[in-house]
């Protein structure tokens, strides 16, 4: 099925993406995946099916808030903004993902 | 969880439509963008929206999710799966209504059990803070399981030397009298009874304490619900009129609540002050201090049992009156009294788990039928459930679906198994009515078995616990199939539930050949037991009780003048059996005694085997002459002829058993020597702990000695003379004594085993129908779904023979391992069962291991099912192979 041709981003970090996607304007969840992939430069295909039960997971936990505003093509569409919670949140996840990265990145080095 | 998300749920919840609608417009949008951007690349319209759906992947799956997200799916999937369950209900209604009555049949029955069980041993009594309150009792010895009775200066005493309880109450229940007419059972209490439990009248006053001063107590009763309705029709103005007991009026100061019960399992009629016992017994007029009472204390609030205990035994010690009783014991036990039959819920679950387990065999039987029928219908509905396995629905999502439709038949199953316990709790009375003794039916009316709370939980837990077991296997094997090839229209070999099908009717097999077994191990011995010869003669003499002595002389002359009476003798004690005392040479072995006048021996057909019978001039004890039975005989003079002996009491006579049926009046027993002048055979009537013999030793008396009871014996049948007395005795004497015919004494160990038979012969037919009915339904389905392979068998030759025994085979081994596994159960569980307190009183008169019983209820079982299985056998045979093979 389609599911297993999508290479996979590191399990975990799509919170991560997703908050830092938001952090400077406000995107609906298409844009989301889109702006992902731009900035990696294709490397990081975030799977669709999961993009969308992940935003409304962050919803849940208050660190995104939604509104309904019109959309490129003239459609009504959901944007996602990082609430206060969100941006503190993504304070703590980035602090750990570049601990994370600096740790591999020294044992790659050294290895 | 936090306040945004309790929002989001709250507004899925509130307004789930317009959430869904967001959902959709929000992951179509995604697709369209997608598409967009892929048709500005240079794709056509067609080739862009795919390559957008392949890398969005399935949007139910991601709806789904997002759902889940949301933390409503739960409640979304199980309206959904409702609804679902009602339209498949709708499409096969004769399947849900078959489901539902069969098991509403199963849960109301074991419903029934529950009740009686839940009315005697959970049931609290409607009294404040129930549990402070203990019973006072006084063990023979420390740690022993019998008691020694109270009696009212004890209480007297209790209250006056200590201080460790809150409150007592003395008590006298089960007194039975008539008022104004009507069988009626009460309770004899304390003024301070209402006051100490902490309950108030619901109409009118209760008790006080000067309604039972000493020897001034007022003549008031408090009536229950019950009896208010029943008596007076819920008249408010009852509150203040006069009720006859015993010829005394009473007034009715008071109605109590609904629920209040009156520490006692069965509800009391009616509350009236224990100082008035005289009036409902007077007999035992000017001997109230030797009536045994119970005595009921309330605990200070925050005051353990253990430590009220220990305060308390130091009480009789320091009491001298009880201390000069010195075979009395010293010590004391607190045990809860809340108005259940024991304060032990698990020794009630002891006492009833024989008959959980017989009626449970019913839902047991019951729920195997359905899931028989939920695993045949599995297999039908295999291209509904393959096509929604094919469209994405997970295989828990359908589990869960499929228990939802049987969580949902077995709920409606428990509305009707309420309308199934409530029939079946009625038709138990009547039939009790109709069937029991006249004297005991008088009162079977009286027992109340509330069904409240408890049992609807339990009706509601069964069902739950009954879906578990008959929905879930089916459930499951009907959604392990492979999509594809059921889509194609095969049914895939791991669906056809062939093996789990046979452990069904296996196991309803052995549940059927289980209970039959039992019904027709009960019929015997109870055939067996009425078979067994008296000993006494009982089937046309009466007892009359005399317990009003100023009006004997004018009883007796009624009595002997009655058309009805044939012969009468006198008697003392009551009944059959004697009393106590111990005779000089024989120390430590008591004697039962008993004085009967001349007429006794042959009014009963005792036989006289030696000497001679009392002279009809010896009709005093001063006449120095006794007759002993032949086992006393033996036992006092084992190695001398008795004839001629001499019998000496020593000059201690025990303390008489003054109860409220016992004699309070006795003949005085002479301490002097009594020769032997006759031997008699042994009178005794029934088996086991219903067994009574009659006295080893008789001495004369007259029927004008205070105290004696009479023994008639009837023209006809004892029940019509038993009516025709109480009418015509009633003028001479309103206050008379009870009268009881010997067949009713003789009867009671012989209709337990006829009850006994009776439940269990009809759970036996029921479990035979349902068995039978759930075998013919699955054979049935088995032919038509095999009717493709028969046909072609029978295309290749074989014959209507071969095609009968193929499914008559399908049916023989599972019915084969049932009997023979019910068989070996039974043996080995009715050794079990009997030795539970409940079957301890019958297992000395049940043969366990009768060969004819289990023969004839396994041939029976077979039968059954030979009839089951032959029908759709015959049908198999009638195939037409032509028509079979050009269906499809």
């Amino acid at each position: 099925m389609a599911k297993s041709t999508v290479p996979d981003i590191l399990p975990g970090t799509l919170d991560l993406l997703i908050l830092r996607t938001l952090q400077t304007e406000a995107l609906h969840g298409w844009a989301i995946s889109e702006r992902i992939q731009q900035i990696s430069q294709d490397v990081l295909q975030i799977n669709q099916g999961s993009l969308y039960p992940a935003l409304h997971r962050l919803e849940h936990q208050g660190w995104v808030e939604a509104e309904w505003a019109v959309s490129e093509l003239g459609r009504r569409a959901k944007y996602y903004r990082l609430t206060v919670s969100g941006r503190r949140q993504l304070a703590v996840e980035a602090e750990e993902w570049g601990r994370m990265a600096a740790a591999i990145g020294r044992v790659m080095k050294l290895a | 969880m936090n306040l945004q998300d309790l929002k989001l749920r709250l507004r899925a919840l509130i307004a789930p439509r317009r959430v869904e609608h967001e959902l959709d417009e929000e992951l179509s949008l995604h697709i369209e963008l997608d598409t967009q951007k892929h048709i500005d690349r240079g794709l056509s319209p067609a080739d862009a929206r795919a390559r957008a759906l392949a890398r969005f992947g399935s949007p139910a799956l991601a709806a789904e999710e997002c759902r889940d997200a949301r933390g409503t799916a739960f409640i979304d999937n199980t309206i959904r799966d409702i609804l679902y369950a009602f339209r498949t209900f709708r499409r096969a209604p004769l399947a849900a209504l078959t489901i539902v009555g069969t098991v509403a049949l199963g849960l109301g029955l074991v419903a029934v059990v529950f009740t009686f069980y839940s009315a005697m041993f959970l049931r609290v009594d409607a009294v404040r803070n129930p549990e402070e309150l203990v019973e006072v009792r006084r063990p023979t010895s420390p740690g022993a399981g019998s008691w020694v009775t109270f009696v009212r200066r004890d209480y007297d005493a209790l209250l006056r030397d200590t201080t460790t309880l809150a409150g007592a109450v003395a008590m006298l229940p089960d007194v039975t009298t008539r008022v104004d007419g009507r069988a009626v059972q009460g309770t004899l209490v304390t003024g301070n009874f209402f006051d100490v439990l902490g309950v108030g009248a619901s109409l009118g006053r209760t008790l006080m304490a000067d309604d039972d001063a000493r020897h001034a107590g007022r003549p008031v009763m408090v009536l229950s619900y019950r009896a208010w309705s029943r008596v007076f029709g819920g008249d408010r103005d009852a509150v203040g009129r006069s009720v006859l007991v015993n010829g005394a009026a009473f007034e009715v100061i008071g109605v109590m609540p609904p629920d209040f019960r009156g520490l006692t399992v069965m509800p009391s009629d009616f509350w009236a002050p224990l100082d008035l016992i005289d009036q409902f017994r007077p007999a035992l007029a000017g001997k109230e201090d030797e009536v045994r009472i119970d005595i009921i204390g309330r605990l200070k609030p925050g005051m353990s049992p253990a430590a009220a205990m220990a305060e308390l035994s130091a009480w009789p010690a320091g009491n001298p009156e009880m201390k000069a009783q010195s075979n009395r014991p010293k010590t004391i036990v607190l045990r809860p009294r809340q108005g259940t039959a024991s304060p032990d819920v698990l020794d009630g679950f002891r006492w009833f788990s024989p008959i959980f387990f017989a009626f449970g065999l019913i839902l047991l039987i019951a729920c195997a039928n359905v899931a028989n029928l939920l695993l045949a219908r599995g297999v039908a509905r295999q291209r509904e459930i393959g096509v929604r396995l094919t469209l994405g629905a997970s295989r828990g999502r359908i589990v869960r679906q499929l228990l939802t439709e049987s969580l949902i038949l077995a709920l409606a199953a428990a509305v009707c198994g309420f309308g199934v316990l409530l029939f079946t709790l009625e038709a138990a009375t009547r039939a009790a009515v109709l069937t029991a003794q006249p004297a005991i039916a008088e009162l079977i009316g009286l027992a109340a078995f509330a069904i409240d709370w408890r049992v609807a939980l339990f009706l509601l837990g069964g069902a739950v616990a009954s879906t578990i077991f008959f929905g879930l296997a089916p459930a499951l094997q009907a959604t392990r199939l492979e999509p594809v090839r059921t889509m194609r229209g095969e049914i895939t070999r791991d669906a056809r539930p062939g093996r789990a099908r046979h452990a069904l009717i296996a196991v309803q097999v052995t549940a059927s050949a289980l209970l039959l077994i039992c019904a027709a191990v009960f019929l015997r011995s109870a055939l067996v037991a009425a078979d067994q010869a008296p000993g006494l003669r009982t089937s046309d003499t009466l007892w009359l009780e005399m317990n009003n002595e100023s009006t004997r002389a004018a009883m007796l002359q009624a009595v002997a003048g009655d058309p009805a009476v044939a012969a009468m003798a006198a008697s003392w004690p009551h009944g059959v059996g004697g009393n106590l005392a111990e005779a000089r040479g024989a120390v430590g072995v008591p004697v039962e005694y008993k004085f009967v006048s001349p007429e006794y021996f042959n009014l009963f057909d005792i036989a006289l085997v030696r000497g001679r019978l009392f002279t009809p001039g010896e009709r005093n004890p001063s006449a120095g002459v006794v007759v002993v039975s032949e086992r006393e005989a033996r036992r006092l003079w084992p190695d001398a002829d008795a004839l001629g002996q001499v019998v000496e009491f020593d000059g201690y006579q025990r303390r008489p058993r003054v109860g409220l049926n016992a004699p309070a009046v006795s003949p005085e027993l002479p301490f002097r020597a009594f020769t032997v002048v006759g031997v008699v055979r042994e009178a005794r009537i029934g088996r086991g702990i219903y067994e009574q013999v009659d006295a080893g030793v008789y001495l004369p008396i007259s029927p004008e000695a205070a105290g004696t009871s009479l023994a008639l014996r009837g023209t006809g049948d004892p029940d019509l003379v038993r009516e025709q007395l109480i009418e015509r005795l009633t003028k001479v004497d309103p206050a008379m004594g009870s009268i009881t015919t010997m067949r009713t004494i003789a009867g009671v160990a012989v209709y337990m085993l006829q009850v006994a038979f009776w439940i269990t012969a009809i759970l036996g037919a029921l479990a035979l129908t349902l068995t039978m009915t759930g075998l013919f339904s699955v054979l049935s389905y088995i032919v038509a779904q095999q009717a493709k392979e028969i046909g072609v068998r029978m295309a290749l030759g074989a014959t209507t023979r071969d095609i009968a025994r193929l499914v008559l085979s399908q049916s023989s081994r599972p019915v084969g391992a049932g009997l023979l596994l019910g068989g070996l159960l039974a043996g080995s569980g009715a050794t079990v069962l009997l030795a539970t307190p409940a079957a301890a009183g019958i297992s000395d008169m049940v043969r366990i291991r009768d060969p004819l019983a289990y023969g004839v209820s396994l041939l029976c079982i077979l039968v059954a099912c030979a009839l089951a299985a032959a029908i759709p056998a015959l049908r198999a045979a009638r195939i037409d192979p032509i028509a079979t093979l050009k269906q499809d």
